[in-house]
């Protein structure tokens, strides 16, 4: 304690160490802090997590059969089947998994067409498992895509894992705005393209229908009116002949639901030749309606058939016309990839007849780009949603968070201190514990396997933080204070003693926070408040017992021992007796 | 009656509570009262986010998606924005149908958010354009749609169960499982219902001179159900008989006269197959490929069993109710019929759990919590002394049981959020017990306090660090308040840590007061003579 008492002593007397210590901390602030843009600590909302399932999206293109979506699933079950910690897989074809949290916002319970199908894969406990997951699912991802994406052409396989926090609709993800459905629908494909460039980046689908060739029959009024038919008796018979429909019900007893009469060409006489406008024409020649008059018209004499490309389904997005394009970041945050995008994408559009433009000013689009189109003039925008959009939201939100803490306690120090300065002292005390948040997190990247992401938990670490460091300095003070008041100690001699007997409580409290936070440290979402609470907690104790002193001894605020001793609070320097 | 007048409300505590018998009683209430919380509290495994909105769905058939957008989705949408509380609009124009979603800001509340969106479509009905069936408008929920429970039904291998004999025997299951307590929605994915196939043949229909409409209509006037007729008898008795619905059988259906063709009848199996089979122009279909073992090794070894064809139950709880508890109940109903599902050539896996997910997160996370209070048990250990240290050590429980009762009575789950809440919030639980009984321990020690009663001096030791430990402790909880406006999806996510971790140093900063100078006074004796260390203390406080 003694020696503790003179080392700070020794500093405070000096002006050069005083400099020096100052001089420190500021390099190891600076220092820490340009970890961040320089990527050596890398931030993310937050990391993977490690369950006991993931599944599969499997998205032939439109117009695609349920015989051929199955397919890709079979193929992509058959390469699972090796898989040691996989303990069963189920399909689901033509529709979703039953709900889930990760496919609330992706959609999957609306999914009702011949060209989806989704698989959930179960894996063994997590806690007998080594693989994790996620690296399950990035060791995975190229095998199945290279496999199977080819027996279809335009599938797209996605993996989906279940997201730590809220979910998302995907990492990353960019909508294309526009008048022009036509230009949104080819920026988009652009789009798409600069995405599946970039490293890092997989699972690039973009969320609109594919367009296909279809025949439209377009009911021939005055044949039919002349024929003695009608319009909707021909469109019926259609629909009847080839889909089928539910014609009459009956109920029983003996059957749990009723059951339907259903009524439907042959499948074998129903089946078409080729894929071709003579294969219909062909077969609807031999179909026959009955008119009024009970003769029979073959139904090619009151239609006539079209080829046609289909029409795609339109989006809105905030009564905007938009088309989303997404991909998901592979055991990478989707902040970097996403910037690399951004950046290709303005050299891209700048070459190919667009005004490339970035969102002016400071707010959660601040990634998007407005294009214009030079020859005409139209004006799209690209704009970021997705999780880097909940990950700006979060990460100002937090701040805003962050810098209310802040009011407050100069607020309340300000009340307890009645003074500026000394509140200001504690404030910047306790914002230096970064340093320690920051370093820790590249620690905690050096030493474990995945990347280490600074998280939003880390940020909520970071803020509970500023109160134990602000305890800290707090105590130190009203000790100081109360030693100069009550005992006539110098200013000097004064701080050194206080910081020396506080040292055995801080230490006692930084350890109690050390051990409390050593299990969260491990755990994939919380890692990262665990270790800003460790490391952050280490800075903290330096920054209160050697950088708040010197901070004190240079200001006149802290100059109690010549004050006369007796308008003082009493209550302040019992502690201290 | 302790002979001191306390200044702070941390002597006032300390001074109520140090003699009264009933202090042991409301410790032991505390520590009973946390337990009950931790057992009944529902558990999840993340915190549930409540998102409000809705679908409206408006058909138009025959239209085209660009016709749909004009007529339906633009208009439909502009009076949407003007429900207060949406952040996002999207629609979809598609063909034959539109459909607008909805998304309310987080934390809208869902009774409010669903009754807006259907007052607004219902008072604009008028508007509604000609050709448009009525809109269909569903609002989302997700407590009730995500099942916490999904069990798959599968024929065993070697075994003649069809599937309509599945779906059949899975419909009574499922009846039963939505009868268990706090089950909301039961659902079966992939069933497909039994139903009379009538496939036409096109050729035999134009050699008869057919027409489909024909056929139809044939069936139609078959098929009713008709009540039961009375009729009179010449000695005016009544004579009953009933029409039944002339299709019983796949015979019946069969032998439906469809017209006739030179004087002889043509049935409709005559021109068309008809059987009783599953409804085949459902595409909609489950698949199910699993390993058996007993253990995991064997588990990892097996091989998978060919794909094939399930049915899959899937089960939803009640809001607020403890997804543990519904899930093991559902579970344990299951298995009492595995014999008998067994015996009839049933076979079922569960393939999803979320009440063992919950339950062993919870579990894992509260058995970190007791390691870490055992650490830093250790720790006071060697910095305090035993008897210090144990009553510290106490003083975590109680606080814990507090919080956690506290979140109970205010409706919160117990959550990963709500655990971690309380680990980040130990390391500065005991700050306060280890301040209290630090000055304690000084005190005991000390010359001044020789003379003085045990109890004076116990609450005069605890009444000295009140204000410092208040403002400290004020300091953290400031620091905690701002993140509960922290707004969107990752704000109610972490809701829990505001909301919990200010009541549990509130709730430290009491059981400090009350507790520690209570198991104090209980537990520690003034040392009779002093320790020489304490000497060296004295003086370095003294320095002159």
């Amino acid at each position: 304690m003694k020696r503790f008492e003179e080392f700070v002593y020794k500093i405070l007397d000096s002006k050069k160490n005083k400099m020096l210590v100052v001089l420190i901390t500021l390099l190891a602030l600076v220092g820490s802090i340009m970890m961040l843009p320089t990527k050596i600590v890398k931030a993310k909302m937050l990391p993977g997590k490690s369950d006991n399932t993931f599944s599969i999206y499997i998205d032939t293109p439109t117009g695609s059969s349920i015989e051929q979506t199955k397919k890709v699933a079979q193929c992509v079950i058959d390469s699972l089947k090796d898989e040691k910690e996989i303990i069963n897989m189920e399909l689901y074809a033509g529709m979703g998994i039953p709900l889930d949290y990760a496919g609330l916002v992706k959609g999957s319970g609306m999914k009702n067409s011949e060209n989806v199908a989704e698989i959930a894969v179960n894996l063994t406990d997590k806690h007998e498992r080594d693989e994790t997951s996620y690296m399950m699912v990035h060791r995975l991802r190229p095998i199945v895509k290279k496999k199977c994406e080819p027996l279809v052409k335009g599938t797209v396989i996605k993996f989906i894992e279940q997201p730590a926090g809220p979910p998302t609709l995907a990492s990353l993800v960019v909508e294309v705005t526009g008048d022009n459905l036509k230009k949104i629908r080819e920026l988009s494909f652009q789009v798409a393209n600069i995405l599946s460039k970039v490293p890092k980046v997989v699972d690039v689908d973009i969320m609109a229908d594919d367009i296909y060739k279809k025949y439209e029959l377009i009911p021939n009024k005055d044949k039919i009116a002349k024929s003695g038919l009608t319009v909707d008796q021909v469109n019926k018979i259609i629909y009847l002949a080839f889909e089928g429909m539910v014609i009459a019900h009956k109920n029983s007893a003996k059957e749990p639901d009723q059951v339907n009469i259903f009524l439907v060409l042959d499948p074998q006489t129903k089946k078409f030749n080729t894929k071709s406008l003579e294969a219909l024409k062909d077969k609807l020649s031999s179909m026959h309606l009955m008119n009024r008059m009970g003769m029979l018209v073959p139904l090619t004499e009151v239609v006539d058939i079209k080829e046609v490309p289909s029409n795609p389904m339109i989006m809105h997005k905030d009564l905007r016309r938009m088309i989303n394009v997404i991909a998901e970041a592979d055991e990478e945050s989707q902040v970097y990839p996403l910037l690399e995008a951004r950046d290709r994408m303005i050299k891209y559009f700048s070459k190919h007849g667009y005004k490339v433009e970035k969102e002016p000013g400071m707010s959660t689009y601040m990634f998007d780009l407005h294009l214009t189109d030079k020859k005409t003039g139209e004006k799209f925008l690209l704009r970021w949603d997705g999780e880097m959009k909940v990950t700006l939201d979060t990460f100002r939100d937090l701040g805003g968070a962050f810098i209310g803490a802040l009011v407050l306690i100069f607020l309340l120090l300000v009340i307890y201190y009645k003074s500026y300065t000394l509140s200001g002292i504690v404030l910047a005390g306790s914002f230096l514990s970064i340093i320690g948040v920051i370093v820790g997190h590249w620690v905690a990247d050096l030493v474990t396997r995945d990347t280490f992401f600074l998280t939003a938990t880390s940020l909520i670490g970071f803020i509970a933080l500023m109160g134990i460091s602000s305890r800290n300095s707090l105590l130190l003070i009203d000790f100081a204070k109360a030693l100069m008041e009550a005992h006539g100690i110098k200013k000097r001699r004064a701080i050194a003693i206080a910081s020396a007997t506080r040292a055995k409580p801080i230490f006692l409290t930084a350890i109690a926070i050390i051990l409390g936070s050593a299990l969260l440290a491990s755990d994939p979402i919380f890692g990262g408040l665990g270790v800003a609470l460790i490391s952050g907690t280490v800075a903290a104790v330096f920054v209160s017992l050697i950088f708040v002193p010197v901070l004190l001894d240079n200001t006149k605020a802290m100059n109690f021992d010549d004050e006369i001793p007796y308008h003082h609070d009493k209550s302040n320097i019992s502690i201290t007796k | 009656m302790v002979n001191y007048t306390p200044k702070d409300w941390a002597g006032k505590l300390a001074k109520g509570f140090l003699t009264n018998p009933l202090t042991s009683v409301l410790g032991i209430a505390i520590l009973i009262l946390g337990f009950i919380s931790l057992e009944i509290m529902p558990r999840e495994e993340d915190p549930q986010i409540a998102i409000s909105g809705g679908s409206v769905i408006v058909p138009m058939p025959g239209a085209s998606p660009k016709e749909v957008e004009n007529v339906i989705v633009n208009p439909l949408e502009r009076k949407l924005r003007e429900i207060q509380g949406i952040k996002h609009i999207y629609g979809m124009a598609m063909n034959n149908v539109g459909i607008v979603n909805v998304v309310y800001k987080i934390g809208e509340r869902r009774e409010d958010a669903n009754l807006k969106l259907y007052d607004k479509v219902m008072q604009n009905m008028d508007k509604m354009p000609k050709g448009v069936m009525q809109p269909l408008v569903k609002p989302f929920d997700i407590d009730i749609d995500i099942p916490i429970l999904t069990v798959a039904f599968y024929p065993i291998k070697g075994t003649k169960v069809n599937y309509e004999k599945l779906f059949k025997i899975t419909r009574k299951i499922q009846q039963k499982v939505n009868a268990v307590k706090n089950v909301a929605k039961t659902t079966l994915v992939g069933a497909h219902k039994p139903q009379f196939n009538v496939e036409v043949d096109l050729n035999k229909l134009s050699g008869y001179h057919l027409s489909l409409g024909q056929i139809m209509k044939a069936v139609q006037s078959i098929a009713v159900d008709v009540p039961d007729v009375k009729g009179r008898t010449k000695t005016k008795k009544l004579l009953m008989f009933g029409v039944k619905n002339a299709i019983e059988s796949v015979d019946d259906l069969k032998n439906v006269i469809v017209a006739s063709y030179m004087g002889s009848p043509i049935y409709l199996k005559d021109v068309a197959k008809v059987t009783r089979g599953i409804d085949f122009q459902n595409f909609k279909k489950t698949y199910i490929t699993f390993k058996k073992g007993k253990n995991l090794e064997e588990l990892r070894k097996a091989k998978f069993s060919p794909l094939k064809e399930q049915i899959t139950l899937t089960v939803a709880k009640l809001k607020g109710t403890n997804a543990v508890f519904v899930a093991h109940d559902v579970i344990k109903l299951l298995n009492s019929m595995k014999e008998q599902l067994h015996k009839e050539g049933i076979g079922f896996v569960i393939t999803r759990d979320y009440g063992k997910r919950a339950n062993d997160a919870v579990n894992e996370l509260v058995d970190h919590l007791l390691i870490t209070i055992a650490i830093i048990a250790v720790m006071l250990i060697f910095a305090l002394g035993f008897k210090e240290a144990m009553i510290v050590t106490f003083t975590v429980p109680a606080i814990l049981a507090i919080t956690l009762f506290i979140a109970f009575i205010g409706g919160q789950t117990i959550n990963r959020i709500t655990l971690f809440a309380f680990l980040l919030s130990l390391g500065l639980l005991v700050d306060a017990a280890i301040i209290v009984i630090e000055n304690i321990h000084r005190h005991l020690h000390s010359h001044e306090s020789e003379e003085k009663p045990m109890d004076v001096l116990l609450v005069e030791a605890t009444d000295e660090i009140g204000p410092p430990t208040n403002i400290a402790t004020l300091a953290i909880i400031m620091t905690m308040i701002p993140m509960l406006f922290v707004g969107g999806m990752m704000g109610a996510f972490m809701k829990p840590i505001p909301l919990n971790v200010p009541v549990a140093l509130i709730a430290s900063l009491v059981v400090a007061y009350i507790f520690t100078p209570y198991l104090s006074y209980k537990l520690l004796k003034k040392p009779v003579h002093k320790h020489h260390h304490h000497h060296q203390k004295h003086k370095k406080e003294n320095p002159s």
